[in-house]
Order: C-alpha cells, then structure tokens, then sequence
C-alpha cells in the first residue's frame, strides 16, 4: 500500500490529480451551499452537485474541451504541440452541419466527411511540424488562421441545426437513453451516469488500449530524444505523425460532441481552446516532451472545467449571503483566470517536489554505492 | 566477419573519415584507438547508421550491406553501447532496455510479464542494481553506462560496438563488463571496443586498429604492440618518458595563500570539506566520481553556495553571489563538460575564444572585428589549436581542440586561480599532454590552479598536491612521497590510512 502510494508520488500525474481533487471537493461544497440557501438544508441540497441534471449538464458541455487537452497532451509527450485545435473542432462542427444541410446526405456522411476532415488537418499540422520540422507552435499558429479561413468559406455565419434524434441522446444519461421513464425503475440509478461521460471512457478505453503497445512506449523515446530514439530503431516522424493522427481522432470526437452541445454551427468558436488546452495539460503535469501521461490532461481539463464552474457557484453564494451583490461574468473570468494562473505557479512547486523524490532516489543509489566499496 | 572499407564521410569541408577500414572477424574484440578526432566515433557511427558515409563498403560475412539508419543496422544485428548514452532519461529501466524491440503478445500488446522478467535477468547478469521500474534519470552515471551496454547486449547481436563505455565505470563494473564480454567472445560474437585507457586494450582485446587523422593507419594482433607503438602511431611521435615533478613541501608556509577553504558543506554531497592552494601551485583533487568534487570547485566559483563553512580568496574572506562574481575577482573555470558548461557550439572560434575577455568588459563597451580576431589568432597559434578558419563554427572541432580553446579562452584572461572540473574526460592522451603543459607553464608563471580528474594517472602526473575526497570529506592529501598510486586508490576507495595525511601536516 505504501509502496503504491509513492509510486503513485512520482508519477506526474499525481499533481494533476492532487489539484483536480481538491476543487473537486471545493465544488461540492460551494454548489451544495449554495443550493441549501435557497432550498433549505437537506442531504439531496447538500450534494447538489451529483444530481442528474447537474452531471449531465457539466459533462455534455465540457466533454469538447477535455478531448482536445488530452489530443494536446499526446502531442507535449511527443515534443510537438498545436495551437489551432480549438478552431479545428470548430471545422469540425461546421462541416458536421454543412454536408447533410447542402448535399442532402444523411447525418452520419457528414459526421464522416468531418472525421475526415480532422484527420486530414492533423495530418497537414503534423507535416508541418514533423516532417518539415518547422517549430510546432508558429507552424501551428499560423495554421489557426489557414483553418480558420476553410470554416468560414464552408460557413460564413452561424446556422443550421441537428435532428432531436441525434442531440438528445448525447444531453441524457445512460437512464434516459435505454428509455427513461419506459426502462424498470430499478436501474434508476443509472441515471446517474451521463452519456457524455460514456464517451469519455470510450475513448480513454481506446487510448489505453493504443498506450499497451509497443507504440506507448516509443512517445516517451521521441518525446525526450529523437536521437536516441532513432539510434534505436524508432522513427521519430512516423511516431510523431502517428500522434498527430491519434490527435485528429481526438479532435473529431471532440467536434462532433461539440456539434450534438450546440446542435448548431459556428464557423469561429472555441478559438481559445487552443492556448487553453495546453495551459490544462501543462497545470495537469505534463512535461515539454517526454513527460507526462494522457491522465494528466485528463486531470488538467477537469481542473479547469471545476474552476470555472467553482467559480460560477461561488458568485451566486455571494449574491444569496449579500442581497443585492451582484457582478458581471467578465469578474467571474477574472477571478478563474487568476487561480489559473496560480495552479501554473504551481507547477513549478510541483516540479520541485519531483525534483526531491528524485533527490532520494539519488540519495539511495550512493548508499548502494558505498556498500559495494565496502 | 566484419569489413569496412575505403568509408569517406565529410562535415561540410571537415573531413572526419578518409578511406577508413576496420577488419573484425568473428568471435574476435578489436579494439579501436587513436586520438580524440581521428574519426573512432565516426566509425562506429557509421555502422550504428547514426551517420551515412559519403563512400565505402561495409560488408558482413562477405555480402556488402548498406546501413542507413538504426532500423538498417538491427536488421544486421549489430548493436551499439554510445559513448554519450542513448539512453531516454525520463522511460523506465526496463522500456528503456526494451526500446525497439519489445516483447508482445499475440495480439500486439506489451508483453509486461515476460519483460519484466527478462530484464531482471539481464540486470543480474550485469550486477546492475537497480529496480526495472526506477526512473533511468535517478541513477547514477555509471550505472546508465552500464545499462547502455547491458541495451546493446539485449538485443543479442552478432556484432556489438562499445564506444568509451568504461569512460565512467567504477573497477568492480569494468571487471563485471570484461567477464561478460569474455562470456560473448565465446559465443562467437563480434565486439568493436574503443577506449582511450591503453591498459584495457591490452587486457581484453585481440586485434587492434589504429586511426590518426581521420585514417586507417594500422592494424594488427595486439600482441605485436607495445604501449610505446601505440602511443607512436596514435600520435605520429614517441612519447618521451618525462618524470613527474617533484614538489618541494618544506616552502609552503612561506608562499601566499590564494584559496583558503575552511568546513564547507553543500548539500546533499559535500560534508566537510576543507582545503588550501598556494601561489603558482597545482592542486588535484582526486576520488571516486560523486564524492563532492565538482560541487566544491563550483563552490569556490560562486556557482553554488555552500550552507556553511568559509572560502577565502587572496587572503580576504568571500561570497561570490554568482559566477560572473567570482571571473571578476579573477577565478577562471574550465569544465569537462563542454558542451554543457563551456562552448557555444553555432558560434564562431573567434567568438569562442573572445567568449570571456567580454564577459569581463562593460556590456555595451565598443569591440572591434579586428581586436577580436587578433585575440584568437594569437591563442590559436599559442596553443596549436587545429582549426578550419577562425569563422568555422566551434562544433566544427573535435573535443580535444574544443578543450584546447576553451583552456586558451581562460588563460588568455591570466586568472590568478583556474579551476578546472575534469578538464581532459574524453580527450586524447596528445591533447591531454598539451594541455598539461599548459597548465605547467601558466603554474610556473604564478598562477594557481585546481584541478580534478577522474584518471589518477593524470591526477598523479599533473598535481603538486592531492586531496583525496571520500564521502563528501577529505580522505587524505598526498604530496611527495606519498604521492603514489597506491595511496591515492586505497583513499578513493576508502581505505583508512594513516601515512597519508601525516606526511602533508
């Protein structure tokens, strides 16, 4: 147990997780204060945050944003990063919308035509930065423009919508799609858990699956040192273009749930995610190459998401307690952005703390040492 | 049997291999010597597929193959220990062991059972103690040399190169690594093995080649050689057999003392370190690798700061607060790390060399071209520094003349104290002469210089007087008569040892 624990310690997941779980708590308890103002104090009050509604709503509308931080943390791990994923999934979204609502093809063409189209644009974006070695963050940058440029040709302003068929089961939970109010009252509980969840763990499953082989392991070679991966054996393009390949799924998935969120299209959303994304991957351990694992972006989006909407709960406490207090959403940014800024601070904490076990790792080989000269 | 021939490779206009032929036959250790820049390492690249040869051929067993890349060369089973590691810092022990050829399942998962085993027992079979799982980066530096050999060896070659491996291993690992070579010898498994420490040549190779100037120059059974031929060919010359200077004791007290350090500790390796050096004097300090030496020098430079104890420089007590401090106050620095700590490598030689006469200067003082190359035409000259033209950037030399104008860029300032961290690792036995020289001349011109190094041949030879470091302290200091090889290994080692401190005080 105490061995697992401090394995766990080194991992670089584990600040990530640390962070997570604390506003995690700290979301419970402000949400369900919050929640007992206004509705008395009961247990249900109390948890708010675990109800239904609640899961669902924070799940569906999030679900995007943690995608593309973990594609971006497969990306750090392999040395490589790219600043235009936000507006790729928006690419995503319009061409989502645009190819039934033009051709007159079924949903799922477009929805194929958009994966499609993710893989590709990862694929230019890994050219780009793997082949021709241009550096990945004005390579990609200059590609937000060049992808933001194809949004609007495909779509110059917002429109469209998705068939009720398609969005509702994506907004329901497990309970509500095998029927709802139809399905035995016994598995009740299972509305609990939202589908937008389910889609989550579909892809991590994926992933995990993809990280057992020997390729899991050839992100962390090339990721720390392309020359000693290739004195290896191991192609340093052919890993890195198969991360940005991974990435486009990433970003496909992430677009086509952004789509079924807003049931509409939006040619210049989600811009932001790009730097965003990366902060969150950062905040959640990892490292610039080599260091690092998806569950760190996983941790670092979740945190970002949960800060937000701490935040958002914390602010109508306040107006509850002090009748009359009341702010625009600019302070709430505000307010998130600077613990942001502070849970980047304190990566470098973080990084100490590494530092240190590693210390003692070092400690206990010179020990090793001296008994051997003995 | 291994056969290179006739290999041609060229760095822009430097010529690193010139018709270059290497023989190995099967079962057979060839060793491969000659000075640093004489294309050894090039060698090995080339059949490592790290670099591709303008022209030549490579043949295996008679068939000509061509090798361009490391997948090329795992396709021919041939394996390679690198000089300077290849190992991935931040992956396991094990993925690193297994990196490129990992077990799998059937179903083209990572075998995790069947490889942990495995690696367990290559580990044992190295004495390499260590747990899979531990994190390359926590270990010491000899262990990942040893774990770079034990990589190459995984992938049970037909043709394992070792280039430098020992560079860094304690005697114990050296003993392990020649019983395992023995062990592939005789599997029939051929080894490329470079080294600059001549006695291993003769203790565990069959053959040798010998490369001066990017050329072949000969190659033979070792038994035919002596250290003398060797050194001969290497070098173009023969050694002269110069004895050790003596050092005179009795005038110490009567000297200045330049550098006075009392008690000092650094975490976590430094425990208490106290150590004098006088006027025109060479100091060594000798021991094990990570008993404190480097922290201590740096110390003195303001480069750390120990948590306790004093340094006193020129007789007046000091804090440097950071490097450029203490250069100011007349310390030069010269590490054996170089890339690290000492050369900018896409700059030029001119710019290299000039490097500290402008840290010294005020930030915005006018410097003119001219000035800065006459300055290193002069060093460049003085101290027969090989060179393209001065505009060549520094990457373009080879380590031994890196050092040389690293050396040159210092003494060329005319410090009263030079510190010096493992000046000549990696340098060849010519370039380490000259640069001894040097440091004899500059010693003998007044100035006072500390000097630590990994070889206690050099050590011995170079130093007026040692400090022995042992566990963060000082295990003995040696000078005269107890200035012997021995004494100085039974210190490095540990072994408590009355004769040497008592003769210093």
């Amino acid at each position: 147990m105490r061995e697992s624990l401090r394995r766990f310690r080194r991992k670089p997941a584990f600040t990530g997780c640390i962070l997570f779980l604390v506003v995690l708590v700290l979301n419970i308890v402000i949400q369900g204060w919050s929640a007992c103002l206004s509705g008395g104090v009961t247990i249900g009050n109390m948890l708010s945050f675990f109800q239904p509604t609640a899961l669902k709503s924070i799940f569906m509308t999030n679900l995007p944003f943690i995608l593309v931080t973990v594609g971006q943390a497969l990306l750090l791990l392999v040395g490589q990063m790219d600043v235009s994923i936000g507006v790729q999934i928006a690419l995503v979204n319009v061409v989502c919308i645009m190819v039934p609502q033009e051709w007159g093809t079924p949903v799922w063409v477009g929805w194929l035509v958009a994966m499609l189209a993710a893989f590709g644009i990862s694929a230019l974006c890994g050219a780009c930065c793997a082949v021709l070695r241009l550096p990945a963050l004005l390579a990609s940058y200059a590609l937000t423009y060049l992808v933001k440029g194809i949004n609007v040709l495909i779509m110059d302003v917002p429109q469209g919508s998705v068939p009720k068929t398609y969005w509702k089961p994506y907004q329901s939970s497990l309970y509500g799609l095998i029927g709802g109010k139809d399905a035995p009252a016994f598995l009740k509980f299972l509305d609990y858990i939202p589908v937008a969840a389910l889609v989550l763990a579909a892809v991590l499953l994926i992933w995990l699956f993809i990280s057992k082989r020997p390729f899991g392991k050839h992100i962390y070679a090339v990721g720390t040192s392309q020359r000693n991966a290739f004195a290896a054996g191991i192609s340093p393009v052919k890993v890195q273009m198969k991360a940005f390949l991974i990435k486009g799924f990433f970003v496909g998935v992430a677009g086509i749930c952004l789509t079924l969120m807003s049931a509409s299209g939006n040619p210049l959303q989600c811009e932001e995610y790009g730097i965003k994304s990366l902060s969150a991957a950062i905040i959640g351990g990892m490292g610039w190459g080599g260091w690092g694992s998806l569950s760190c972006g996983v941790f670092g989006g979740g945190f970002l998401v949960l800060i937000q909407n701490t935040v958002y709960y914390f602010f109508t406490l306040l107006s509850k307690i002090f009748t009359g207090f009341s702010v625009t959403s600019y302070w709430q940014n505000f307010v998130s952005d600077i613990i942001i800024f502070g849970g980047l601070l304190m990566t470098i904490v973080t990084a100490k703390e590494q530092r240190k076990t590693l210390q003692q790792g070092l400690k206990a080989q010179f020990k090793r040492g001296e008994k051997n000269v003995q | 049997m291994l056969e290179m021939k006739g290999i041609d490779k060229r760095f822009g206009a430097v010529v690193a291999l010139n018709k270059a032929s290497l023989t190995v036959q099967d079962g057979q250790i060839a060793a491969l010597a000659g000075s640093n820049g004489s294309g050894k390492s090039t060698m090995v690249k080339v059949l490592a597929g790290l670099v591709a040869p303008n022209a030549g051929e490579i043949f295996i067993d008679g068939e000509k193959k061509i090798i361009h890349s490391g997948t090329d060369a795992a396709r021919e089973n041939i394996a390679t220990a690198f000089q300077d590691l290849s190992l991935i810092p931040t992956m396991s022990v094990k993925d690193n062991i297994l990196l490129g050829c990992e077990i799998c399942t059937k179903s083209g998962m990572v075998d995790e059972k069947t490889s942990r085993k495995q690696v367990q027992e290559l580990l044992d079979r190295f004495h390499i103690d260590c747990d899979p799982d531990d994190y390359v980066q926590t270990l010491m530096p000899s262990t990942q040399s040893m774990l770079e050999v034990a990589k190459a060896v995984f992938r049970k070659p037909k043709i394992l190169l070792l280039d430098e491996v020992t560079a860094s291993l304690h005697y114990d690992e050296i003993e392990t690594l020649f019983g395992i070579m023995r062990e592939l010898k005789a599997e029939g498994i051929s080894m490329v093995y470079v080294t600059h420490r001549m006695n291993e040549i003769f203790e565990i190779c069959d053959t040798i080649t010998i490369m001066r100037s990017s050329e072949t120059v000969i190659s033979g059974q070792v038994s035919e050689f002596t250290l003398d031929d060797i050194i001969y060919y290497m070098t173009g010359s023969r050694p002269k057999h110069a004895k050790a200077k003596e050092s005179d004791l009795s005038h110490l007290d009567d000297r200045e003392v330049v550098v006075n350090v009392k008690d000092i500790s650094v975490y976590p390796k430094v425990k208490d370190i106290s150590m004098k050096a006088y006027k025109g004097e060479i100091v060594g300090i000798g021991g094990l690798e990570g008993q404190g030496q480097p922290e201590v020098i740096r110390a003195i430079l303001g480069a750390v700061k120990p948590q306790s104890g004093s340094i006193e420089f020129m007789g007046k007590p000091v804090k440097f607060k950071d490097p450029a401090a203490g250069v100011k106050a007349g310390i030069g620095f010269i590490s054996g790390d170089r890339n690290k700590e000492a050369i900018f490598d896409v700059r030029t030689i001119a710019e290299n060399i000039f490097a500290g006469n402008s840290a010294k200067e005020s930030l915005f003082a006018y410097l003119s071209a001219r000035k800065v190359r006459q300055f290193s035409e002069d060093a460049v000259k003085k101290y027969n520094i090989k060179i393209g033209k001065l505009k060549d950037p520094a990457s373009s030399l080879s380590g031994g003349n890196q050092q040389k104008l690293v050396v040159a860029r210092w003494i060329a300032m005319n410090p009263n104290l030079l510190l010096l961290d493992d000046p000549t690792k990696g340098v060849d036995i010519h370039s380490r002469q000259e640069i001894h020289e040097i440091l004899r001349e500059c010693a003998a011109n007044g100035m006072t210089i500390i000097i630590s190094a990994s070889d206690t041949e050099e050590l011995l030879n170079i130093s007026d007087r040692i400090y022995v470091f042992y566990e963060g302290k000082v295990a003995a200091e040696l000078a005269g008569e107890t200035k012997t090889a021995e004494h100085l290994v039974s210190a490095m080692m540990g072994v408590q040892e009355s004769g040497g401190k008592e003769a210093a005080e």
